[in-house]
């Protein structure tokens, strides 16, 4: 298993995040069930950089709400760090796909919502999170409303709040699902950035398959109807990766057709 | 905020909407001297100015001058308007949160809603007597209904996204009640409470026109024993700048309270 890009941790190779026939069910009290995921298998070791993807319907952001702790699997078990997942936990923080910030909240202090839960002292909190807001660039904008910054400072900015309880695991949502392809792209460098700055374990849930081999260590692909992990594709390229390069064109050509 | 062009220092908004006022006004005026319109069924507007005056120095009826009226009238309003909101606001975020209860009441709150308020009066009158306290309770009513719908409807149409993020970073319980679902619904509780004062300013001047002689309903009201239109017009031109200012306090409350959501909320009627 690589863990290309990543690190030269002690814990490196450990296991982080592991499904063990894990089966998710909608609808299971009334009529009609809708059979979303089955006999999932798959680990994440520490500091490594997964994606899902998949069709829509694959089940893929079922799979990530179950890791974190969102919804809990009908069959089967989710270990993070060794212990069964039973809800969300703040070794886990989670970018969500659409507009999650408060829009009551400034940036910063979207950023400093979860420390201010755990009850972190307000010196404390407010130091940390002006390095975070360092860290995703956006110092001049941390007393703005999400509605006042665009798609992709809200993205940073929850990106940015998902690391302020530094957990060791990193979800995502199709974070940048809804931007425009230059800010997509630039976004997607930020993050990789932030990774190897920040050493997480990521597990990153897309469709667009480049997308996925431009960011991942390994891919899983999913099959749909229900849900199944189809195949396992690890990206065995130095970064930074061009989109336009023969290998990575060949990695794009056997993923879509594995999907297909 | 939109910049327009300035003439005189004065937005070219206000001059439209100035210029407008002054002609149909003059039209008014012209219509009414030129003996087009009878000076007993539409009084003139220079007449009405006049007897704003009069209102506002002699009084009408029984020397009660109108400031005594407008305050009469507002303090009523507030005093149903509060204790409705009061009331409402925590009830609408409990029966909003709570799926079962929300169904179990969804009927009872568009049926209580959907009555006029006023038609109300001779029951209140029955119960309460023809006193303030009738008044009140019945601006109570309609402010209560109004706010309870909207912050029902506010707490049920709140993101899942965000609950989502708030038990992903440690808030449950209170903490998850007051940083996230509170302040994601406070736009829509605002709205709420906008439309119930409205409300209130209709409901007010049918229930004054019982039993009071005190009170811009009363004022006009009174007029009709002496067949003074100029009086009806007045008092109803007063409530209508009474409304507007009451509206307009919101607003700015709303900008100075909620400065991220000026704009973002969606006022269902």
């Amino acid at each position: 298993m690589s863990s290309a890009g990543s690190s030269s941790d002690g814990d490196t190779g450990k296991i982080k995040v592991r499904a063990e026939s894990v089966g998710k069910t909608f609808g299971e009290e009334n009529g009609e069930q809708v059979v979303a995921l089955k006999d999932i298998d798959f680990t994440i070791g520490t500091n490594e950089f997964v994606s899902i993807v998949g069709r829509s319907g694959c089940g893929k952001s079922t799979m990530l709400n179950l890791v974190a702790g969102l919804l809990l699997p009908s069959s089967g078990n989710v270990f993070v760090n060794e212990r069964k997942v039973a809800g969300p936990g703040l070794d886990r923080g989670m970018v969500f796909q659409q507009a999650s910030l408060f829009p009551w909240l400034t940036a910063i202090e979207n950023i400093e919502f979860g420390p201010k839960n755990t009850g972190t002292p307000k010196e404390a909190r407010r130091k940390q999170s002006q390095e975070l807001i360092q860290l995703v660039r956006l110092s001049e904008f941390e007393n703005k409303y999400p509605r006042e910054l665009s798609g992709g400072m809200q993205q940073r900015v929850a990106i940015a709040r998902a690391l302020a309880l530094d957990p060791d695991i990193l979800l995502m949502d199709e974070p940048f699902g809804a931007l425009d392809q230059l800010t997509r792209e630039d976004m997607q460098g930020e993050l990789l950035r932030i990774w190897q700055e920040r050493r997480k374990t990521v597990l990153f849930v897309t469709h667009s398959i480049s997308e996925a081999i431009f960011l991942s260590d390994r891919i899983l692909v999913f099959g749909t109807h229900p849900g199944f992990v189809k195949k396992e594709v690890s990206i065995d390229m130095p970064r930074p990766r061009h989109k336009a390069s023969k290998e990575f064109l060949q990695y794009y050509e056997a993923i879509y057709e594995t999907i297909n | 905020m939109k910049r327009s062009t300035k003439y005189l220092g004065i937005p070219r908004d206000a001059w439209i909407r100035g210029i407008t006022m002054v002609i149909l006004l003059g039209i008014w005026e012209g219509a009414s001297r030129l003996g087009l319109v009878s000076q007993l069924m539409l009084p003139a507007p220079s007449k009405l100015a006049a007897t704003l005056g009069n209102l506002a120095t002699n009084g009408f009826p029984q020397g009660i001058i109108v400031f005594t009226h407008m305050r009469v009238t507002i303090f009523r309003i507030l005093q149903g308007y509060l204790i409705g909101a009061f009331v409402a606001i925590p009830l609408g975020l409990m029966v909003g949160q709570i799926a079962l209860l929300e169904r179990a009441v969804n009927p009872i709150v568009t049926f209580a809603r959907s009555i006029a308020t006023i038609s109300l009066l001779p029951l209140a009158i029955a119960w309460f007597g023809v006193g303030e306290l009738s008044k009140v309770l019945l601006i109570t009513y309609a402010a209560f209904w109004a706010v309870l719908t909207n912050t029902i409807q506010g707490v049920r149409s709140l993101d899942p996204v965000y609950v989502s993020v708030g038990r992903m970073y440690g808030a449950r319980g209170v903490k998850l009640f007051f940083r996230v679902i509170l302040p994601a619904t406070l736009p829509r509780i605002f709205a709420g409470m906008k439309i119930a004062l409205g409300l209130c300013f209709m409901v007010i001047i049918g229930v004054e026109m019982v039993g009071t002689v005190q009170g811009l309903g009363a004022l006009i009201q009174q007029s009709r024993w002496f067949y003074r239109t100029d009086i009806a017009i007045a008092g109803t031109v007063l409530i209508g700048l009474f409304g507007l200012a009451m509206s307009l306090l919101l607003d700015f409350l709303e900008r100075l309270l909620l400065p991220w959501a000026v704009g973002l909320e969606e006022v269902e009627r």
